[in-house]
């Protein structure tokens, strides 16, 4: 029952924060955030079967890309592109994972970081005429709802974003949390832990490492799109290696494996970093560098374990 | 296309191969001993390339001098990251993917340390051996060669540490069975320190080599990593005559590839490459199952 009443006071504050404040620069930063919250859940997704996938920033190009080329070259409605998209590059993230999920960690690793510089190249070079090459595509189309006369929502206007940017949150953590509950989920977490154990019982660990790949990279996708749409200008170094970085910090600051990990993780970095630390420069980066290294030696499980960790040491005389 | 090319195109390709290969044997022995990928690893070769122009560059230090300064600050640097990060997460759950996280954050923290102290833009460091070797109808500058030579040099002594040496025995023998080596009352920690130490000195002693050929940059880390994981992909996790061959046939394909196509299609090309070979032989072309 508490917990409902804690959902029901987060949800409401979400709603009332643009009737709260009226600069647009705070809501297009709520924005952002909310967007890589959403990244951030599917890197937490794959981290979640025990993988951690450079090549997730490429996955959220592909689903910018997909979108905004569906939207712009083929006008489609941003309404049917946003859905194709997720599915693209979850399909896409299929194949991969069926090439790459054979080979565990350092493998995997090495093969998502080819992947990802191999995106930025394909993105760059190839397909100039669809992709726009290295300056990228611009003057991507807002979103829009009408029906009829009695619905008119244009999303060029940040407030209306926003809402859409948190019921997508929403919906993200709601799917991500069915899966983590479901026995499903129980297999990707006995995986993370084991996955030698798990094959021992007679469960293909290929099969459900693949499953969380692609629902993982759903979400990658989801965010993409939201992306392109939101800044209105995507190009290939957008979605590089080193974009990739931050969102790990993210997901490890929160907490690894845990569905609101990442949530609260990007939300105190991103907070932190763009109310606080803008004009740091290098030092910021430098800073989430010093976060990772720090959180994963002293505190692996994230932020989100510290009350647990405070109890522990209480309890101990 | 001529034979004189060919030719100079294979000695540009033994040099790269070289530098790809000694990276990558420190990579491939760190790995051999902890299991654990170093991604912060091409950050080591930066610094030695960053200790190379400070000492040789700018104080006019001994070039040799240099290179051996260079190779022990970054070995002991290896070393303490062992003792202060690696070495704890190993002896937790998740080990493989807690480790893989810090290296990735260590990479993240050396390269903006190193943006931040030198500066982004690119040094030129001076020719370390002047002059032209002339051989037949082909050129090499005697900096490329002598690289050539170093890098060789390297490579042999630290074959002969690994096979004549007590420390370098003890070292093989935990990488082969890290309990059995225990009962033989080898210290298992001590000779991981030492091996860590031993990686990131040798991916120092590439940056300095190599430094002064081309130029040193905070971002030049991140290059060499993703060229040394592709030669332990192609010899093989921890085999030492793989990360050779791996050195050699990448260094190869990048200096004749060069002549034949563009960048973009050798990404591709080695990519594609990269895929077919973990098909077939997953564990490398040398490496054993």
């Amino acid at each position: 029952m508490m917990k409902y009443i804690a959902y029901g006071g987060l949800l409401s504050l979400l709603f009332l924060i643009p009737f709260i404040t009226q600069q647009e620069y705070v809501i297009h930063i709520l924005c952002l955030i909310g967007i890589n919250v959403i990244f951030a859940c599917s890197l937490n997704a794959i981290l979640n079967i025990g993988e951690l996938n450079l090549a997730q920033s490429a996955f959220m190009g592909i689903g910018a890309y997909a979108s905004t080329v569906m939207v712009m070259r083929l006008h489609l409605s941003f309404w049917i592109a946003m859905p194709l998209a997720m599915l693209v590059t979850s399909i896409v993230s299929l194949l991969i994972g069926f090439l790459t999920l054979r080979f565990k960690g350092a493998y995997f690793l090495l093969f998502t970081f080819l992947f990802a510089e191999l995106m930025r190249v394909l993105l760059s070079n190839f397909g100039v005429g669809l992709f726009g090459g290295i300056p990228g595509l611009t003057n991507i189309p807002k979103p829009s709802i009408h029906i009829g006369n009695l619905v008119n929502v244009d999303f060029s206007s940040k407030v209306a974003f926003y809402y859409l940017v948190v019921g997508l949150v929403v919906f993200t953590i709601i799917v991500l949390r069915r899966v983590d509950k479901s026995r499903i989920g129980m297999i990707f977490t006995a995986i993370r832990q084991s996955d030698v154990l798990v094959e021992s019982i007679g469960i293909s660990t290929m099969k459900f490492k693949v499953l969380g790949c692609a629902i993982g990279c759903l979400f990658a996708g989801l965010s993409g799109s939201l992306y392109a749409h939101f800044v209105g200008i995507i190009t290939p170094g957008d979605f590089a290696i080193h974009s990739v970085f931050a969102p790990i910090a993210y997901v490890v600051v929160g907490g690894i494996g845990n569905v609101f990990g990442p949530v609260i993780g990007a939300t105190v970095l991103m907070v932190l970093s763009n109310f606080f630390l803008r004009q740091f420069g290098f030092f910021e980066l430098l800073l989430y560098g010093i976060i990772i290294v720090l959180i994963i030696r002293f505190m692996p499980e994230g932020i989100i374990s510290a009350p647990r960790l405070l109890f522990s040491r209480m309890r101990k005389p | 296309m001529d034979a004189t090319l060919l030719a100079q195109g294979a000695l540009n390709g033994i040099m790269l191969g070289i530098s790809y290969a000694l990276v990558a044997l420190g990579l491939s022995l760190i790995f051999g001993i902890m299991r654990i990928v170093n991604f912060a690893h091409g950050e080591m070769f930066m610094l030695g390339g960053y200790i190379t122009y400070y000492l040789f560059g700018v104080y006019g230090v001994n070039y040799f001098a240099t290179l051996v300064i260079a190779v022990l600050i970054i070995g002991l640097l290896g070393m303490i990251l062992e003792k202060a990060i690696f070495r704890p997460l190993t002896n937790r759950p998740e080990a493989a993917l807690t480790s893989l996280i810090a290296a990735v954050g260590l990479a993240w923290v050396f390269q903006m340390l190193a943006m931040i102290f030198f500066g982004e833009q690119d040094k030129d460091i001076p020719t370390v051996f002047k002059g032209i070797i002339r051989f037949g109808g082909m050129m090499i500058t005697w900096e490329r060669f002598a690289a050539i030579l170093i890098g060789i040099g390297l490579v042999l002594l630290l074959n002969l540490f690994l096979l004549k040496t007590k420390f370098g025995k003890a070292i093989r023998a935990v990488a082969e069975d890290k309990e059995a080596a225990a009962l033989q009352g080898i210290q298992v920690a001590r000779i991981s320190s030492l091996s860590f130490g031993i990686g990131t000195g040798l991916a120092a002693a590439a940056g300095a080599i190599i430094a002064p050929i081309f130029i040193v940059s905070p971002s030049m880390g991140g290059e060499v990593i993703l060229k040394a994981f592709l030669v332990v992909i192609l010899g093989g996790m921890g085999s030492i005559p793989g990360a050779m061959l791996g050195g050699l046939v990448l260094g190869f394909l990048e200096s004749y590839g060069g002549l034949f196509f563009s960048v973009p299609v050798m990404s591709v090309m080695t990519f594609t490459l990269i895929i077919l070979i973990l098909i077939v032989r997953p564990q490398g072309l040398l490496g054993r199952e």
